[in-house]
Protein backbone atom coordinates (compact mmCIF):
# COMPACT_ATOMS: atom_id res chain seq x y z
CA UNK A 1 0.00 0.00 0.00
CA UNK A 2 1.42 3.37 -0.97
CA UNK A 3 1.76 6.30 1.41
CA UNK A 4 -1.27 8.19 0.08
CA UNK A 5 -3.46 5.09 0.19
CA UNK A 6 -2.40 4.41 3.77
CA UNK A 7 -3.08 8.07 4.63
CA UNK A 8 -6.54 7.84 3.13
CA UNK A 9 -7.30 4.67 5.07
CA UNK A 10 -6.00 6.20 8.31
CA UNK A 11 -8.11 9.33 7.76
CA UNK A 12 -11.27 7.28 7.44
CA UNK A 13 -10.55 5.65 10.80
CA UNK A 14 -9.45 8.87 12.48
CA UNK A 15 -12.84 10.57 12.67
CA UNK A 16 -16.08 9.12 11.40
CA UNK A 17 -18.01 12.24 12.45
CA UNK A 18 -16.67 14.20 9.48
CA UNK A 19 -17.71 11.45 7.10
CA UNK A 20 -21.21 11.37 8.53
CA UNK A 21 -21.37 15.18 8.25
CA UNK A 22 -20.12 14.94 4.66
CA UNK A 23 -22.80 12.41 3.72
CA UNK A 24 -25.50 14.46 5.47
CA UNK A 25 -24.36 17.59 3.64
CA UNK A 26 -24.55 15.78 0.30
CA UNK A 27 -28.10 14.63 1.17
CA UNK A 28 -28.95 18.24 2.03
CA UNK A 29 -27.40 19.38 -1.28
CA UNK A 30 -29.46 16.82 -3.17
CA UNK A 31 -32.60 18.00 -1.40
CA UNK A 32 -31.79 21.62 -2.25
CA UNK A 33 -31.13 20.70 -5.84
CA UNK A 34 -34.50 19.00 -6.22
CA UNK A 35 -36.56 21.07 -3.84
CA UNK A 36 -38.17 23.15 -6.61
CA UNK A 37 -39.75 20.01 -8.04
CA UNK A 38 -42.00 19.68 -5.04
CA UNK A 39 -42.78 23.38 -4.65
CA UNK A 40 -45.85 24.56 -6.57
CA UNK A 41 -44.87 26.46 -9.71
CA UNK A 42 -46.78 29.61 -8.74
CA UNK A 43 -44.63 29.88 -5.60
CA UNK A 44 -41.40 29.51 -7.55
CA UNK A 45 -42.04 32.33 -10.00
CA UNK A 46 -43.13 35.16 -7.81
CA UNK A 47 -44.33 38.10 -9.83
CA UNK A 48 -42.10 41.14 -9.64
CA UNK A 49 -38.94 39.32 -8.60
CA UNK A 50 -36.00 38.64 -10.87
CA UNK A 51 -34.99 35.52 -8.97
CA UNK A 52 -35.67 32.38 -10.98
CA UNK A 53 -35.75 29.74 -8.27
CA UNK A 54 -36.59 26.97 -10.70
CA UNK A 55 -33.26 27.25 -12.47
CA UNK A 56 -31.15 28.74 -9.69
CA UNK A 57 -31.84 26.38 -6.82
CA UNK A 58 -30.13 23.43 -8.51
CA UNK A 59 -27.08 25.60 -9.22
CA UNK A 60 -26.98 26.79 -5.61
CA UNK A 61 -26.93 23.16 -4.50
CA UNK A 62 -23.49 22.84 -6.12
CA UNK A 63 -22.02 24.68 -3.14
CA UNK A 64 -23.58 22.24 -0.64
CA UNK A 65 -22.52 19.19 -2.63
CA UNK A 66 -18.99 20.64 -2.88
CA UNK A 67 -18.92 21.49 0.80
CA UNK A 68 -19.72 17.86 1.57
CA UNK A 69 -16.46 16.89 -0.20
CA UNK A 70 -14.52 19.41 1.90
CA UNK A 71 -16.00 17.93 5.08
CA UNK A 72 -15.34 14.40 3.95
CA UNK A 73 -11.66 15.11 3.37
CA UNK A 74 -11.14 17.17 6.53
CA UNK A 75 -9.68 14.26 8.59
CA UNK A 76 -6.76 14.15 6.13
CA UNK A 77 -5.96 17.73 7.05
CA UNK A 78 -6.16 16.86 10.75
CA UNK A 79 -3.93 13.86 10.21
CA UNK A 80 -1.18 16.02 8.73
CA UNK A 81 -0.91 18.07 11.94
CA UNK A 82 -1.12 14.91 14.02
CA UNK A 83 1.69 13.23 12.04
CA UNK A 84 3.86 16.33 12.19
CA UNK A 85 3.56 16.52 15.98
CA UNK A 86 4.21 12.83 16.62
CA UNK A 87 7.34 12.78 14.43
CA UNK A 88 5.88 10.58 11.67
CA UNK A 89 6.76 13.20 9.03
CA UNK A 90 10.30 13.47 10.40
CA UNK A 91 10.66 9.71 10.07
CA UNK A 92 9.30 9.77 6.50
CA UNK A 93 11.88 12.41 5.57
CA UNK A 94 14.61 10.15 6.96
CA UNK A 95 13.46 7.32 4.69
CA UNK A 96 14.00 9.43 1.58
CA UNK A 97 10.70 11.30 1.21
CA UNK A 98 10.98 14.89 -0.05
CA UNK A 99 8.67 17.66 1.17
CA UNK A 100 6.80 17.33 -2.10
CA UNK A 101 6.34 13.57 -1.59
CA UNK A 102 4.83 14.24 1.84
CA UNK A 103 2.50 17.05 0.73
CA UNK A 104 1.50 15.18 -2.43
CA UNK A 105 0.61 12.11 -0.33
CA UNK A 106 -1.87 14.08 1.80
CA UNK A 107 -3.26 15.93 -1.22
CA UNK A 108 -3.83 12.65 -3.09
CA UNK A 109 -5.53 11.18 -0.01
CA UNK A 110 -7.86 14.16 0.45
CA UNK A 111 -8.63 14.39 -3.29
CA UNK A 112 -9.42 10.67 -3.43
CA UNK A 113 -11.81 10.93 -0.50
CA UNK A 114 -13.40 13.99 -2.14
CA UNK A 115 -13.83 12.09 -5.42
CA UNK A 116 -15.49 9.19 -3.57
CA UNK A 117 -18.01 11.50 -1.91
CA UNK A 118 -18.57 13.63 -5.01
CA UNK A 119 -19.32 10.47 -6.96
CA UNK A 120 -21.79 9.37 -4.28
CA UNK A 121 -23.39 12.85 -4.14
CA UNK A 122 -23.76 13.09 -7.89
CA UNK A 123 -25.15 9.59 -8.31
CA UNK A 124 -27.68 10.36 -5.57
CA UNK A 125 -28.52 13.79 -6.97
CA UNK A 126 -28.81 12.57 -10.57
CA UNK A 127 -30.96 9.57 -9.62
CA UNK A 128 -33.35 11.68 -7.58
CA UNK A 129 -33.27 14.44 -10.22
CA UNK A 130 -34.28 11.98 -12.96
CA UNK A 131 -37.05 10.61 -10.73
CA UNK A 132 -38.31 14.15 -10.08
CA UNK A 133 -38.15 15.04 -13.76
CA UNK A 134 -35.26 17.53 -13.59
CA UNK A 135 -33.79 18.62 -16.90
CA UNK A 136 -30.97 16.23 -17.85
CA UNK A 137 -28.80 19.08 -19.13
CA UNK A 138 -29.08 20.80 -15.75
CA UNK A 139 -28.18 17.57 -13.94
CA UNK A 140 -25.11 17.14 -16.16
CA UNK A 141 -24.11 20.74 -15.45
CA UNK A 142 -24.38 20.08 -11.72
CA UNK A 143 -22.10 17.04 -12.06
CA UNK A 144 -19.40 19.07 -13.86
CA UNK A 145 -19.68 22.04 -11.51
CA UNK A 146 -19.70 19.91 -8.37
CA UNK A 147 -16.54 18.08 -9.35
CA UNK A 148 -14.79 21.30 -10.43
CA UNK A 149 -15.76 23.31 -7.35
CA UNK A 150 -15.50 20.43 -4.86
CA UNK A 151 -12.07 19.26 -6.00
CA UNK A 152 -10.64 22.77 -6.27
CA UNK A 153 -11.92 23.57 -2.76
CA UNK A 154 -10.44 20.39 -1.31
CA UNK A 155 -7.11 20.94 -3.08
CA UNK A 156 -6.83 24.56 -1.98
CA UNK A 157 -7.96 23.70 1.56
CA UNK A 158 -5.48 20.84 1.92
CA UNK A 159 -2.52 22.76 0.49
CA UNK A 160 -3.29 25.92 2.51
CA UNK A 161 -3.85 24.02 5.72
CA UNK A 162 -0.56 22.16 5.35
CA UNK A 163 1.25 25.40 4.57
CA UNK A 164 -0.27 27.23 7.56
CA UNK A 165 0.40 24.31 9.89
CA UNK A 166 3.98 24.01 8.65
CA UNK A 167 4.77 27.66 9.15
CA UNK A 168 3.23 28.14 12.55
CA UNK A 169 5.65 28.21 15.43
CA UNK A 170 3.56 26.44 18.06
CA UNK A 171 3.03 22.70 17.81
CA UNK A 172 -0.72 22.46 18.09
CA UNK A 173 -1.67 23.16 14.50
CA UNK A 174 -4.08 25.89 15.61
CA UNK A 175 -3.82 27.58 12.22
CA UNK A 176 -5.40 24.56 10.59
CA UNK A 177 -8.90 26.13 10.42
CA UNK A 178 -7.46 28.98 8.33
CA UNK A 179 -6.66 26.50 5.58
CA UNK A 180 -10.13 25.02 5.80
CA UNK A 181 -11.68 28.51 5.60
CA UNK A 182 -9.58 29.20 2.50
CA UNK A 183 -10.89 25.96 1.02
CA UNK A 184 -14.33 27.60 1.13
CA UNK A 185 -13.20 30.29 -1.36
CA UNK A 186 -14.35 28.50 -4.53
CA UNK A 187 -17.42 27.05 -2.77
CA UNK A 188 -19.09 30.31 -1.70
CA UNK A 189 -19.39 31.88 -5.18
CA UNK A 190 -21.29 28.77 -6.24
CA UNK A 191 -23.87 29.56 -3.57
CA UNK A 192 -24.45 33.20 -4.52
CA UNK A 193 -23.53 33.53 -8.20
CA UNK A 194 -26.72 31.89 -9.42
CA UNK A 195 -28.84 34.45 -7.57
CA UNK A 196 -26.71 37.58 -8.06
CA UNK A 197 -25.45 37.05 -11.62
CA UNK A 198 -27.85 34.46 -13.05
CA UNK A 199 -26.71 34.98 -16.66
CA UNK A 200 -23.02 34.53 -15.86
CA UNK A 201 -23.25 32.10 -12.98
CA UNK A 202 -21.86 29.15 -14.90
CA UNK A 203 -18.88 31.08 -16.23
CA UNK A 204 -18.14 32.64 -12.84
CA UNK A 205 -18.30 29.33 -10.96
CA UNK A 206 -16.20 27.42 -13.49
CA UNK A 207 -13.64 30.23 -13.79
CA UNK A 208 -13.13 30.49 -10.02
CA UNK A 209 -12.84 26.70 -9.75
CA UNK A 210 -10.26 26.47 -12.56
CA UNK A 211 -8.18 29.38 -11.19
CA UNK A 212 -8.31 27.83 -7.70
CA UNK A 213 -7.30 24.46 -9.08
CA UNK A 214 -4.32 25.96 -10.94
CA UNK A 215 -3.19 28.00 -7.92
CA UNK A 216 -3.43 24.92 -5.67
CA UNK A 217 -1.47 22.73 -8.07
CA UNK A 218 1.12 25.50 -8.49
CA UNK A 219 1.52 25.81 -4.73
CA UNK A 220 1.81 22.05 -4.39
CA UNK A 221 4.47 21.79 -7.08
CA UNK A 222 6.42 24.65 -5.48
CA UNK A 223 6.03 23.27 -1.94
CA UNK A 224 9.54 21.79 -2.01
CA UNK A 225 11.00 25.24 -2.61
CA UNK A 226 8.57 27.35 -0.62
CA UNK A 227 8.52 25.25 2.55
CA UNK A 228 11.85 24.11 4.05
CA UNK A 229 12.16 20.52 5.28
CA UNK A 230 12.54 21.64 8.88
CA UNK A 231 8.94 22.91 8.81
CA UNK A 232 7.78 19.31 8.82
CA UNK A 233 9.61 18.53 12.06
CA UNK A 234 7.82 18.38 15.41
CA UNK B 1 29.05 -0.04 4.63
CA UNK B 2 32.70 0.86 4.73
CA UNK B 3 32.81 4.51 5.57
CA UNK B 4 30.65 7.43 6.72
CA UNK B 5 32.38 10.68 6.00
CA UNK B 6 31.10 13.95 7.38
CA UNK B 7 33.01 16.82 5.84
CA UNK B 8 32.76 20.36 7.21
CA UNK B 9 29.04 20.05 7.87
CA UNK B 10 27.11 23.13 8.99
CA UNK B 11 23.36 22.88 9.49
CA UNK B 12 20.48 24.35 11.44
CA UNK B 13 16.97 25.71 11.21
CA UNK B 14 15.53 28.74 9.41
CA UNK B 15 18.95 29.95 8.34
CA UNK B 16 20.27 29.86 11.93
CA UNK B 17 23.34 27.64 12.12
CA UNK B 18 23.28 25.15 14.99
CA UNK B 19 26.22 22.88 14.12
CA UNK B 20 29.37 24.39 12.72
CA UNK B 21 31.80 22.71 10.33
CA UNK B 22 31.76 19.27 11.88
CA UNK B 23 34.27 16.83 10.47
CA UNK B 24 34.01 13.11 11.23
CA UNK B 25 35.17 9.93 9.58
CA UNK B 26 33.64 6.69 10.75
CA UNK B 27 35.09 3.54 9.32
CA UNK B 28 34.78 0.86 11.97
CA UNK B 29 31.55 -0.94 12.94
CA UNK B 30 31.00 0.08 16.57
CA UNK B 31 28.83 2.14 18.89
CA UNK B 32 29.70 5.83 18.63
CA UNK B 33 28.32 7.62 21.66
CA UNK B 34 27.38 11.21 20.95
CA UNK B 35 27.41 13.31 24.09
CA UNK B 36 26.80 16.95 24.80
CA UNK B 37 24.73 19.23 26.98
CA UNK B 38 21.14 20.09 26.00
CA UNK B 39 21.12 22.37 22.96
CA UNK B 40 24.63 21.34 21.94
CA UNK B 41 23.45 20.24 18.50
CA UNK B 42 23.28 16.44 18.85
CA UNK B 43 19.79 16.10 17.39
CA UNK B 44 20.63 18.57 14.60
CA UNK B 45 23.72 16.50 13.76
CA UNK B 46 21.63 13.30 13.75
CA UNK B 47 18.93 14.89 11.60
CA UNK B 48 21.56 16.07 9.13
CA UNK B 49 23.25 12.67 8.91
CA UNK B 50 19.80 11.07 8.64
CA UNK B 51 19.01 13.18 5.57
CA UNK B 52 16.19 15.03 7.32
CA UNK B 53 17.87 18.43 7.32
CA UNK B 54 19.67 19.72 4.29
CA UNK B 55 23.12 20.94 5.33
CA UNK B 56 23.91 24.64 4.82
CA UNK B 57 27.38 23.64 3.71
CA UNK B 58 29.62 20.59 3.67
CA UNK B 59 28.91 17.06 2.54
CA UNK B 60 28.00 13.71 4.06
CA UNK B 61 28.90 10.61 2.12
CA UNK B 62 28.21 6.97 2.69
CA UNK B 63 30.82 4.95 0.82
CA UNK B 64 31.45 8.03 -1.32
CA UNK B 65 27.74 8.46 -2.21
CA UNK B 66 26.23 11.81 -1.26
CA UNK B 67 23.73 10.97 1.43
CA UNK B 68 21.31 13.84 1.01
CA UNK B 69 20.85 13.43 -2.72
CA UNK B 70 20.71 9.64 -2.92
CA UNK B 71 17.51 7.84 -1.95
CA UNK B 72 19.37 4.54 -2.29
CA UNK B 73 21.98 5.62 0.25
CA UNK B 74 19.22 6.77 2.62
CA UNK B 75 17.69 3.29 2.54
CA UNK B 76 20.87 2.05 4.19
CA UNK B 77 20.22 4.23 7.24
CA UNK B 78 17.82 3.76 10.14
CA UNK B 79 16.86 6.85 12.11
CA UNK B 80 15.24 6.80 15.53
CA UNK B 81 14.15 10.16 16.94
CA UNK B 82 13.39 10.76 20.59
CA UNK B 83 9.69 10.87 19.67
CA UNK B 84 7.76 7.69 18.94
CA UNK B 85 7.00 8.62 15.29
CA UNK B 86 4.14 6.13 15.25
CA UNK B 87 0.59 6.49 13.93
CA UNK B 88 -1.01 6.40 17.36
CA UNK B 89 -4.51 5.51 16.22
CA UNK B 90 -3.24 2.14 14.95
CA UNK B 91 -2.55 -1.14 16.65
CA UNK B 92 1.08 -2.11 17.26
CA UNK B 93 1.03 -4.60 14.36
CA UNK B 94 -0.62 -2.19 11.93
CA UNK B 95 1.74 0.65 12.89
CA UNK B 96 4.76 -1.49 12.04
CA UNK B 97 3.03 -2.77 8.91
CA UNK B 98 2.38 0.85 7.90
CA UNK B 99 6.15 1.37 7.70
CA UNK B 100 6.86 -2.11 6.35
CA UNK B 101 4.48 -1.45 3.44
CA UNK B 102 6.47 1.64 2.50
CA UNK B 103 10.00 0.47 3.23
CA UNK B 104 9.74 -3.29 3.21
CA UNK B 105 10.60 -5.51 6.14
CA UNK B 106 9.35 -8.20 8.47
CA UNK B 107 6.86 -7.08 11.12
CA UNK B 108 6.89 -10.37 13.03
CA UNK B 109 10.69 -10.25 13.30
CA UNK B 110 10.57 -6.76 14.85
CA UNK B 111 7.79 -7.75 17.24
CA UNK B 112 9.82 -10.70 18.48
CA UNK B 113 13.12 -8.85 18.64
CA UNK B 114 11.66 -6.11 20.85
CA UNK B 115 9.50 -8.57 22.85
CA UNK B 116 6.27 -6.83 21.92
CA UNK B 117 4.47 -9.73 20.23
CA UNK B 118 1.98 -9.85 23.10
CA UNK B 119 1.08 -6.21 22.42
CA UNK B 120 0.53 -6.57 18.70
CA UNK B 121 -3.26 -6.15 18.81
CA UNK B 122 -3.18 -3.29 21.32
CA UNK B 123 -3.73 0.28 20.15
CA UNK B 124 -0.63 2.43 20.46
CA UNK B 125 -2.63 5.10 22.28
CA UNK B 126 -3.29 2.59 25.07
CA UNK B 127 0.38 1.73 25.65
CA UNK B 128 2.74 3.12 28.27
CA UNK B 129 5.63 5.36 27.22
CA UNK B 130 8.06 2.48 27.65
CA UNK B 131 5.99 0.11 25.54
CA UNK B 132 5.65 2.75 22.82
CA UNK B 133 9.39 3.26 22.86
CA UNK B 134 9.93 -0.44 22.22
CA UNK B 135 7.51 -0.42 19.30
CA UNK B 136 9.16 2.72 17.99
CA UNK B 137 12.54 0.98 18.10
CA UNK B 138 10.91 -2.00 16.42
CA UNK B 139 10.28 0.04 13.28
CA UNK B 140 14.00 0.59 12.66
CA UNK B 141 14.59 -3.16 12.80
CA UNK B 142 11.98 -3.98 10.18
CA UNK B 143 14.74 -4.40 7.65
CA UNK B 144 18.49 -4.59 7.93
CA UNK B 145 20.42 -1.33 7.62
CA UNK B 146 24.06 -0.45 7.80
CA UNK B 147 24.04 2.76 9.81
CA UNK B 148 21.76 3.20 12.82
CA UNK B 149 21.20 6.72 14.16
CA UNK B 150 19.63 6.42 17.58
CA UNK B 151 18.59 9.54 19.49
CA UNK B 152 18.16 8.55 23.14
CA UNK B 153 16.83 5.04 22.47
CA UNK B 154 16.56 4.10 26.13
CA UNK B 155 14.83 7.21 27.45
CA UNK B 156 11.44 6.52 29.09
CA UNK B 157 12.02 2.79 29.47
CA UNK B 158 12.50 0.82 32.66
CA UNK B 159 15.96 -0.59 33.53
CA UNK B 160 15.07 -4.13 32.40
CA UNK B 161 13.88 -3.05 28.95
CA UNK B 162 16.70 -0.55 28.76
CA UNK B 163 19.19 -3.39 29.22
CA UNK B 164 17.41 -5.51 26.60
CA UNK B 165 17.60 -2.64 24.11
CA UNK B 166 21.28 -2.06 24.90
CA UNK B 167 21.98 -5.77 24.38
CA UNK B 168 20.33 -5.67 20.95
CA UNK B 169 22.36 -2.62 20.00
CA UNK B 170 25.63 -4.09 21.27
CA UNK B 171 24.99 -7.21 19.20
CA UNK B 172 24.11 -5.04 16.24
CA UNK B 173 27.32 -3.01 16.50
CA UNK B 174 29.49 -6.03 15.74
CA UNK B 175 29.01 -5.46 12.04
CA UNK B 176 26.96 -2.24 11.89
CA UNK B 177 27.66 1.41 12.57
CA UNK B 178 25.67 2.86 15.45
CA UNK B 179 25.48 6.54 16.36
CA UNK B 180 23.92 6.71 19.79
CA UNK B 181 23.04 9.73 21.91
CA UNK B 182 22.24 9.41 25.58
CA UNK B 183 22.10 11.46 28.73
CA UNK B 184 22.88 8.39 30.78
CA UNK B 185 26.64 8.61 31.30
CA UNK B 186 26.93 5.16 32.82
CA UNK B 187 25.15 3.66 29.83
CA UNK B 188 27.42 5.67 27.53
CA UNK B 189 30.54 4.27 29.17
CA UNK B 190 29.14 0.76 29.30
CA UNK B 191 28.34 0.37 25.63
CA UNK B 192 30.35 3.01 23.79
CA UNK B 193 33.45 2.14 21.79
CA UNK B 194 33.97 5.70 20.61
CA UNK B 195 33.01 9.02 22.12
CA UNK B 196 31.92 12.02 20.07
CA UNK B 197 31.54 15.17 22.13
CA UNK B 198 29.53 18.09 20.77
CA UNK B 199 29.41 21.45 22.52
CA UNK B 200 27.91 24.67 21.17
CA UNK B 201 27.48 23.01 17.81
CA UNK B 202 31.17 22.17 17.48
CA UNK B 203 32.99 18.88 17.62
CA UNK B 204 35.11 18.96 20.78
CA UNK B 205 36.29 15.39 21.03
CA UNK B 206 36.30 12.24 18.93
CA UNK B 207 38.32 9.25 20.05
CA UNK B 208 38.03 5.80 21.57
CA UNK B 209 36.26 5.73 24.92
CA UNK B 210 39.37 4.22 26.51
CA UNK B 211 41.34 7.30 25.51
CA UNK B 212 39.07 9.64 27.40
CA UNK B 213 41.35 11.44 29.84
CA UNK B 214 39.82 13.02 32.87
CA UNK B 215 41.09 15.46 35.48
CA UNK B 216 40.34 13.44 38.61
CA UNK B 217 38.92 10.17 39.90
CA UNK B 218 36.81 10.08 43.08
CA UNK B 219 36.65 6.64 44.60
CA UNK B 220 34.53 5.59 47.57
CA UNK B 221 35.82 2.74 49.75
CA UNK B 222 33.98 0.77 52.43
CA UNK B 223 35.90 -1.47 54.82
CA UNK B 224 35.33 -3.48 57.97
CA UNK B 225 38.13 -1.59 59.77
CA UNK B 226 39.11 2.05 60.05
CA UNK B 227 41.36 2.62 57.05
CA UNK B 228 41.77 6.40 57.26
CA UNK B 229 45.39 6.05 58.35
CA UNK B 230 46.10 3.79 55.35
CA UNK B 231 44.87 6.30 52.77
CA UNK B 232 46.84 9.27 51.39
CA UNK B 233 44.23 12.03 51.81
CA UNK B 234 40.65 11.10 52.38
CA UNK B 235 37.34 12.27 53.77
CA UNK B 236 34.53 10.21 55.25
CA UNK B 237 31.22 10.76 53.49
CA UNK B 238 28.02 8.71 53.66
CA UNK B 239 29.78 5.61 54.92
CA UNK B 240 32.57 5.81 52.36
CA UNK B 241 36.20 6.80 52.69
CA UNK B 242 36.50 9.09 49.70
CA UNK B 243 39.83 9.38 47.91
CA UNK B 244 40.52 11.78 45.05
CA UNK B 245 43.40 11.00 42.71
CA UNK B 246 44.40 12.21 39.25
CA UNK B 247 44.91 8.92 37.41
CA UNK B 248 43.56 5.37 37.37
CA UNK B 249 46.99 3.89 38.22
CA UNK B 250 46.86 5.67 41.58
CA UNK B 251 43.47 4.07 42.26
CA UNK B 252 44.92 0.61 41.52
CA UNK B 253 47.86 1.20 43.84
CA UNK B 254 45.63 2.33 46.74
CA UNK B 255 43.38 -0.72 46.40
CA UNK B 256 46.39 -3.02 46.16
CA UNK B 257 47.94 -1.52 49.31
CA UNK B 258 44.66 -1.82 51.22
CA UNK B 259 44.23 -5.47 50.26
CA UNK B 260 47.77 -6.30 51.35
CA UNK B 261 47.35 -4.48 54.66
CA UNK B 262 44.31 -6.59 55.52
CA UNK B 263 41.87 -3.65 55.62
CA UNK B 264 38.84 -5.89 55.06
CA UNK B 265 37.43 -4.10 52.00
CA UNK B 266 33.72 -4.57 51.43
CA UNK B 267 33.09 -2.17 48.57
CA UNK B 268 35.00 0.03 46.15
CA UNK B 269 33.07 2.30 43.81
CA UNK B 270 33.61 5.15 41.42
CA UNK B 271 31.71 8.12 42.81
CA UNK B 272 31.75 10.35 39.75
CA UNK B 273 31.33 9.32 36.16
CA UNK B 274 34.38 10.48 34.22
CA UNK B 275 32.12 11.68 31.42
CA UNK B 276 30.42 14.05 33.86
CA UNK B 277 32.97 16.77 33.27
CA UNK B 278 31.97 16.99 29.61
CA UNK B 279 28.65 18.41 30.73
CA UNK B 280 30.23 21.02 32.96
CA UNK B 281 31.09 24.56 31.82
CA UNK B 282 33.87 25.08 29.34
Amino acid sequence: MSFWQATMKRSVKLSRTYFIMGVLMSVFGTATSNMYSIIPADLLNIEGTSIDLMNNMPLASVSFLSLSALMFSMPVMMLFVFDKNTGVLEYLLSTGFSQFDVYAGYVKASSSLAIILLTFSNVLNTAIGIYMGTDLGLLATIVVLTFAVGLSGVLLGTVSMMAFSSFQKTQLGANQPLGIAIGMVPVLPALFAAFIFPSYALVIIISIAVVTLLISLGLLLLSGRLIPREKLLP
Amino acid sequence: MQKLEISEISAGYGGKEVIHKIDLKIAEPAIYIVLGPNGAGKTTLFRTIGGILKPFSGRITLDNTDLFNSKEARKRIAYLSHLSALPEEMTVFNALKYYADMEGGDVEHSLELLSVSDLKDRKLSSLSQGQKKRVSIGKIFLSERELYILDEPTSNVDPKISKEIRDIIIKLSKDKFVLYSSHNLYEAREIGTYLILIKNGELKFFDKMENVKIKQYRVGIKALNDISNLLPESEFDNGYYVVTVDNPTAVAKIINDLVHSGAGLTEVRELDNPLQEFFEGE
